[in-house]
């Protein structure tokens, strides 16, 4: 049986006090626990930013890799082993302004693997300019006048390329985020978590308390996944009310199944056969 | 007397150029003739003008000739623009009504083919009149289409064979100056382009995982390497954009699978920051750079050595890595195992150095193509250490390369960071592991250097050496034939290892020689001011060509002639 504790590490922790990561962190873990996943099964990737530090505060193996390109690098891994389970922890920012290309492509090869955007509508690393996804009007250092340009919807984008497993969480979520992450990695192929964050070092506006008078879970609401026009509207509504858990689930062949690759087992173990490559040779 | 004749099939992309050229090419070798051909195209698929230029020898060839015996214009066009490369008893088949002119062959190639059966087999009647103008027995090309077509449905071996003995029978009877005896002795080599040679020493180098982004001139090399994953255990993946495609394999390598990408110098310019990141993760990687001509797009379709200092300094900071040039294909397809093997065995990047030309060209690959009987490994697992829970990805040890395990491939953890980092991998801004995981990396350069084969010399003793590197390798070493014949006493020297510097090797040789020049298709010398870093020593002059051309020998003559009056 894997515990929570299983997953507990020494490298020191360096997000503000009250982050709204330590709660996506927490449900990580119990959901990893609740699947038996133990550390040396799990393959954390992330890009760059406060999101992207997430693996190295878990025992686990993690590659922390460059800003935006975690799915590409996700990608290249799963290629190479397709038994590979893979998380991917990423931000607003990481995934959906640098890795906006890598994002809508993952999706569109439909990786099986679980993406967690950490999305707090606001860049916190690099101190508090706007993000793709921040509000149209937000005042920032950067955007004194406030935000001009649209809002970045990754659940629409994602629904549109036909992505099997679109989901909102929210920091604060607790039981509801794990169930969420556990969902998402049963899911065959790809899966995206967007989790709603406050950030309470630069985003004034989409604090806890906002956040807690707007949220509600789906699936409480009897909310049928297999209907995408509503997942779809779902998707558009942001304000008063905004909508968690999985707006939308269907099961589509995955990238390394639709490469054919799966039947021999993984690539990485396959064997060289020199004789066959030298009747290529020998017949130029 | 020598065999040295060249065919220019020219016309316009689209018509066919390029199924002349190939019928043309496997009827030499499989006289075991020798021949080198220049793919000559324009950036578009239709129209322009485009040309095939065959040499064809019993000696060995590695460059092009710039005069031409026999001109192949598919079009009016095409005749008017290059029948002045004709030499003075050159002809020139031409598809034309009316009287001919002196050097034309006038050859009703279209109606020729209609009467096979087919305006398809246009390309056939007019290999078959190459051959005939040429002497060689029409017995190979019909061996030849029959291989080929044998198994397509309906009339269309037939047709095929038809319209090369229509051709052939055309021309017979013309007297040609360059037609000669066919010897019909066995094949010399492989017939293999730059590209090819690469995706098969890929396979040689056991690469598992390759991914790209479309790019001239580089392209070629997946698209062999796809057409053999069916067979091999290899997967290769379009990506969305060369950073998609080199963070692909810098992932699937680190995963444990070898992995290489192809590009050109623009999408080598993207691939810049995940080169950086296989490099502080010391994870290997291999990328081709298949050179033409920049900045920018530059000249999307043609050749150059223009991205040698940037290849060297390619990435933020510094950091040991492999560039390796290859001058032939049968170079290409050694070194492109070499690099899978350095970047595995070093955990650093290698960059293969090739250019439009070498990918492009058609060759005799006079050595034999061996895939290794045994791929080396460099990785470990649990069986290989003391406490699996206690491993250290990155490790100090005194070569500087750390027992590299696979993740989720037993207890040990594998933790890599692009953040610089501890021993056990995670990110750390103490100042103490910066310089110690600086000085880990770079304390592989010694070994990496004593990886380094020494530079090819010619007639290394003579008084001039002439250096290069790259495709131009072929031209060189023939401008260095063709000057001693005319009493010059020059060598050529072949650089293919070209970083980690091989400084004392190069030192040593060019220590001997009065004067050396180097030859390069840049427009700074980029080789000579490698060479004048690395070992103090400076080159007497510099034969450049920048225009996006390969290099005839007979520009080196005259370029180190100029020197020399």
């Amino acid at each position: 049986m894997v515990t929570i504790q299983d997953f507990d590490c020494s490298y020191e922790n360096n997000w503000c006090p009250g982050c709204g990561n330590f709660g996506i962190l927490s449900s990580m873990k119990e959901a990893f626990a609740a699947l038996d996943l133990p550390p040396e099964k799990l393959l954390l990737i992330s890009g760059i930013g406060q999101a992207a530090k997430t693996p190295h505060f878990l025992k686990c193996n993690l590659f922390h890799t460059l800003h935006g390109r975690a799915l590409a690098i996700a990608t290249g891994a799963k290629m190479a082993n397709h038994e590979l389970t893979i998380v991917v922890n990423s931000g607003d920012g990481d995934c959906y302004g640098e890795g906006g290309n890598h994002f809508m492509n993952a999706i569109r090869r439909n990786v099986n693997l679980t993406l967690l955007v950490h999305n707090n509508k606001v860049y916190g690393l690099t101190k508090g300019q706007a993000s793709p996804t921040s509000d149209i009007g937000m005042v920032t250092k950067t955007q004194p006048h406030g935000v001009i340009a649209e809002s970045f919807n990754p659940l629409a984008i994602a629904l549109s390329l036909g992505a099997g497993f679109v989901a909102r969480g929210f920091s604060g979520g607790g039981e509801q985020l794990t169930r969420l992450i556990q969902a998402g990695m049963k899911h065959q192929g790809f899966s995206l978590i967007d989790i709603a964050q406050p950030c309470v070092s630069f985003n004034k506006v989409n604090t806890h308390s906002w956040y807690k008078k707007r949220v509600y879970d789906l699936q409480q609401e009897n909310h049928r996944t297999d209907d995408f026009q509503k997942a779809l509207e779902l998707s558009f509504l942001w304000g008063d009310r905004i909508p968690t858990g999985i707006l939308y689930q269907k099961k589509t062949p995955s990238f390394t199944e639709r490469l054919g690759i799966e039947k021999d087992g993984p690539i990485i173990r396959r064997k060289y056969d020199p004789l066959k490559l030298q009747k290529v040779l020998s017949a130029l | 007397m020598a065999i040295d004749i060249t065919v220019k099939i020219a016309g316009e992309a689209g018509q066919g150029i390029q199924t002349v050229g190939d019928l043309l090419s496997l009827v030499c070798q499989k006289a075991g003739l020798y021949l080198m051909g220049i793919n000559d195209f324009e950036s578009r698929i239709r129209g322009g003008y485009s040309f095939f230029q065959l040499r064809i020898s019993d000696r060995p060839v590695y460059a092009p000739c710039p005069e031409v015996d026999l001109l192949v214009a598919l079009n009016q066009k095409s005749y008017d623009a290059y029948h002045r490369e004709l030499t003075s008893e050159g002809l020139s088949l031409i598809d034309i009504q009316g009287e001919p002119l002196a050097n034309q062959v006038a050859i009703p190639i279209d109606e020729l083919a209609a009467k096979a059966g087919g305006k398809i087999a246009a390309n056939t009647v007019a290999a078959g009149a190459c051959l005939g103008l040429l002497g060689a027995p029409i017995q190979i090309l019909e061996g030849i289409l029959t291989d080929r077509f044998q198994n397509k449905p309906g009339n269309v071996l037939e047709m095929n064979l038809s319209a090369a003995r229509l051709g052939f029978d055309h021309v017979r009877d013309i007297g040609f100056f360059k037609k000669f005896k066919w010897k019909m002795e066995s094949s010399k080599g492989a017939l293999i382009d730059g590209s090819r040679a690469i995706a098969l020493g890929a396979l040689a180098g056991d690469c598992r995982i390759a991914s790209f982004y479309p790019m001239s001139p580089a392209t070629g090399v997946m698209t062999h390497l796809v057409s053999l994953a069916d067979e091999f255990p290899i997967v290769v993946e379009q990506a969305e954009d060369e950073i998609a495609a080199v963070n692909i394999i810098v992932g699937a390598s680190f995963a444990g699978a070898r992995a290489m990408t192809s590009t050109s110098g623009g999408g080598f310019c993207l691939m810049t920051e995940g080169l950086g990141l296989a490099a502080i993760t010391e994870t290997p990687i291999v990328i081709v750079n298949a050179q033409r001509p920049g900045p920018a797009t530059g000249l999307p379709t043609r050749t150059a050595q223009g991205d040698l200092m940037f290849v060297i300094n390619a990435s933020q900071d510094e950091f040991p890595r492999f560039v390796l040039a290859p001058g032939t294909p049968a170079e290409a397809f050694e070194i492109t195992i070499r690099a899978f093997h350095l970047s595995e065995k070093y955990q650093v990047p290698a960059i293969i150095l090739a250019d439009q030309t070498l990918n492009d060209s058609i060759y005799i690959a006079e050595k034999p193509l061996a895939a290794p009987q045994k791929v080396e490994r460099f990785i470990v697992d649990d069986s290989r250490m003391e406490s699996p829970s206690d491993y250290r990805r990155f490790a100090v040890t005194e070569s500087g390369v750390s027992p590299r395990a696979l993740p989720c491939n037993g207890k040990a953890l594998v933790i890599a960071t692009g953040n610089e980092h501890r021993e056990d991998g995670h990110t750390s801004e103490v100042d103490s592991d910066r310089i110690t995981m600086m000085n880990k990396r770079n304390a592989k350069w010694p070994a990496m250097l004593s990886e380094m084969l020494p530079p090819e010399t010619d007639h290394g003793e003579s008084d001039i050496l002439l250096v290069g590197w790259g495709s131009s390798k072929g031209a060189i070493r023939e401008s260095a034939d063709l000057l001693r014949k005319q009493g010059v006493s020059v060598g050529a020297v072949h650089m293919t290892d070209l970083w980690p510097f091989p400084a004392d090797t190069v030192k040593k040789i060019l220590e001997k020689c009065n004067r050396f020049f180097v030859v390069e298709q840049n427009s700074t010398a980029q080789l000579g001011r490698l060479i004048r870093e690395q070992t103090g020593l400076a080159h007497n002059g510099a034969i450049l060509k920048y225009d996006g051309r390969p290099f005839f020998p007979s520009e080196i003559v005259d370029g180190l002639k100029r020197y020399l009056s």
